[in-house]
């Protein structure tokens, strides 16, 4: 019950704030332009149907990941800047039940963007293969994802104590998790580059996104990738709990 | 005996800030907790809070070890911190609503409403927090240490940065607390004149030791506490 | 003199020769050999592969290829773009059987194209491709495709309107 108070809190504090909508106004304006585009067989359509919902669906999930770095970072380094963690600390929460708040705030946050979303995949998807389990995939991949790097996030956040170099950090994490996607699909077909993909939780999700819609590939295609990032939830979460459990003013 | 603590140890990378700290506080007190800059306050309140842990030594607050039963502690303290922050977009009365709703007993409108009506902040409950003055915001900290209706109060420089008047508010809604409610207060503060004024034992802390303890006596806290920490500022 | 006339001609029969019996052993042809369609539009192309022989032919590699022969544009195209199948490997082509394989192909860009199917035997040094099909993409502007507009548009107003019912009820709450 505390964590929901918590978790209210944050929602309010930077989901229904001019500062929230205005992402959300962006995020929707961004897709707008591009489901415009990938239609409307200008030269910029240069994809097909299969390809433009797998390029939206990428896009998305790096949105909320990226929004999620921005919630983790600010989670622990920005209250304690402002001075308001100490009074929540004092009040009978356990630091557990603080993060759990924060995190089901950001997990919130994932869950706006996915629905501001849903339009565009359908329009864009209508007609084409593989949409409604390409949506499936996005909403339970999307959420691991949220998870693994708000948590992360949050827990260097709670360590490092500085909002800047927490979200520095966070941002460098993550280009590095997007990395493997510019190496030419050589490179990417060798032994380094498979490896480098499969450990990696961002690129897991867009090689199963890939395989799910493009290449209409089953299950048991995707179990190994679906593995790696649950177990890559499961390491967020224990982080993030090590890292507000030795958090100290 | 409402607070004991007993040879309470706190290092940070190497230096000591508690020593070995010891004392006690009586049921219904107003304790002044006085120190120079540095000299382990604001630690010994938050190790009292439950917020940091110790190295060593025991605290037990109302029959409660706080490293043991931090929850059961918290749900009867409550504490200002010295730089209380605050959670500007809400309103004076989202905030306690907050608050109070972190406790077991939560509060209702009326109570959250009389609340900040004793601490001088009637008819501006729903204005912003981010409207207030410095020293409107600290009387909501003061009704925010309040939610639990704590047995036990700590106070870190409660009157730092307001005016005469602000003070004098502040110490009157503190006399009336512990009166009317029978509030403990814990004061940790190195304004002597908050202490003369408000409290009936002190303690005066140094290099993280306790040097010196006993009641107030009026006129003497300065020599006192120059004597203790051969401080020439404070 | 003689000796060198004698000697050029054998060379030019054993090539003439050769290559009479790889055109004569696999043949292949494209359908249909012309087409007219918009940007947008699928199309698919259909390669029939004749083994004229008496012998199986084995391992047989066949694939399409498109080129822009637009004025000024002219270029061979990546047909991972076209969402083209690729190459097609075909086990086996019993003697004077035939095989058919289909190629789908998105147009996304308007132009003059023309595109052919080539047959690689692995027994044969010259490979064997089809006569060219012309496909002319006719450029054409959907302004609504899919109903995206509304969409497009309705979306970020819907949000704008939300916040605008969010913050103004937060307003009648602070004084």
């Amino acid at each position: 019950m505390k964590t929901t108070y918590i978790m209210q809190k944050e929602i309010r504090e930077s989901i229904l704030t001019s500062k929230g909508f205005l992402w959300y106004t962006l995020t929707s304006i961004i897709l707008s332009i591009l489901s415009y585009l990938f239609l409307t067989n200008s030269e910029l359509s240069l994809l097909d149907q299969g390809q433009m919902l797998y390029m939206i669906m990428n896009f998305i999930t790096a949105l909320g990941i990226l929004m999620g770095l921005v919630f983790g970072s600010d989670a622990f380094a920005g209250e304690i800047e402002r001075g308001t963690l100490e009074a929540l600390f004092i009040s009978p929460v356990n630091k557990t039940e603080i993060a759990m708040g924060k995190l089901g705030a950001a997990v919130t946050n994932w869950g706006i963007i996915f629905v501001i979303s849903l339009p565009y995949l359908f329009v864009v998807g209508k007609g084409g293969q593989n949409l409604l389990i390409g949506i499936a995939y996005l909403a339970i991949l999307g959420t691991l994802l949220a998870i693994i790097f708000s948590a992360f996030s949050m827990g260097l956040s709670a360590r490092i104590k500085s909002m800047k170099n927490s979200l520095i950090i966070s941002f460098f994490i993550f280009l590095l998790a997007g990395a493997p996607i510019f190496l030419s699909a050589a490179l990417r077909k060798t032994w380094f580059g498979m490896i480098l993909d499969l450990i990696n939780p961002f690129a897991d999700a867009i090689n199963t996104f890939d395989s799910v819609v493009i290449d209409s590939q089953g299950f048991s295609y995707q179990a190994g990738r679906v593995a790696i990032i649950c177990g890559y939830t499961l390491l967020s979460l224990w982080f993030l709990k090590r890292s507000v459990s030795r958090l100290e003013m | 005996m409402i607070v004991n603590v007993e040879n309470l140890v706190k290092k940070y990378d190497g230096h000591t800030a508690l020593d070995g700290l010891n004392f006690g506080v009586e049921d219904g007190d107003i304790f002044g907790f006085l120190g120079p800059n540095g000299a382990g306050k604001t630690t010994t309140i938050r190790i009292l809070t439950a917020i940091i842990k110790a190295d060593s030594g025991n605290v037990v607050i109302n029959g409660h070890d706080v490293f043991r039963e931090p929850m059961a502690v918290k749900e009867i303290i409550n504490a200002l911190p010295e730089s209380n922050g605050y959670y500007e977009w809400m309103t004076a009365r989202e905030y306690l609503e907050f608050f109070s709703n972190l406790y077991e007993e939560e509060m209702s409108r009326q109570e959250i409403d009389g609340l900040l009506e004793a601490v001088g902040l009637h008819g501006k409950e729903g204005h912003l927090i981010r409207s207030y003055s410095r020293g409107m915001k600290q009387r909501l900290g003061i009704a925010r240490a309040l939610v639990n209706k704590p047995k036990f109060l700590f106070l870190d420089e409660p009157t730092n940065g307001l005016d005469p008047k602000g003070r004098r508010d502040i110490h009157d809604l503190l006399i009336d607390l512990n009166r009317k409610h029978g509030t403990t207060v814990f004061l940790s503060t190195h304004l002597l004149d908050d202490v003369e004024r408000l409290c009936n034992r002190i303690a005066i802390i140094n290099y993280g030791k306790i040097v010196r303890a006993g009641e107030v006596k009026k006129g003497t806290i300065e020599d006192i506490f120059f004597m203790s920490t051969k401080e020439g500022t404070l | 003199m003689k000796r060198l006339i004698l000697a050029l001609s054998a060379v030019i029969l054993s090539i003439t020769v050769n290559y009479a019996y790889a055109a004569n052993r696999i043949a292949v042809s494209i359908n249909p050999p012309s087409v007219q369609a918009n940007m947008g539009d699928t199309i698919t192309y259909t390669g029939t592969i004749t083994n004229n022989s008496d012998k199986a032919a084995n391992n047989i590699i066949a694939y399409i290829s498109l080129s822009n022969v637009t004025q000024g544009k002219e270029s061979p195209m990546d047909l991972e773009d076209w969402s083209a199948n690729k190459a097609i490997k075909i086990d086996t082509i019993q003697p004077h059987g035939t095989y058919g394989g289909k190629w789908p192909m998105r147009l996304i860009d308007s132009g003059s194209y023309v595109a052919y199917i080539t047959v690689v035997d692995k027994n044969s040094n010259i490979p064997v491709s089809s006569e060219m099909s012309h496909l002319e993409v006719k450029r054409i502007l959907r302004l609504n495709p899919n109903n995206v507009l509304p969409v497009a548009i309705g979306e970020p107003l819907i949000i704008g309107i939300v916040f605008m019912f969010v913050a103004l009820r937060r307003r009648k709450g602070v004084k």
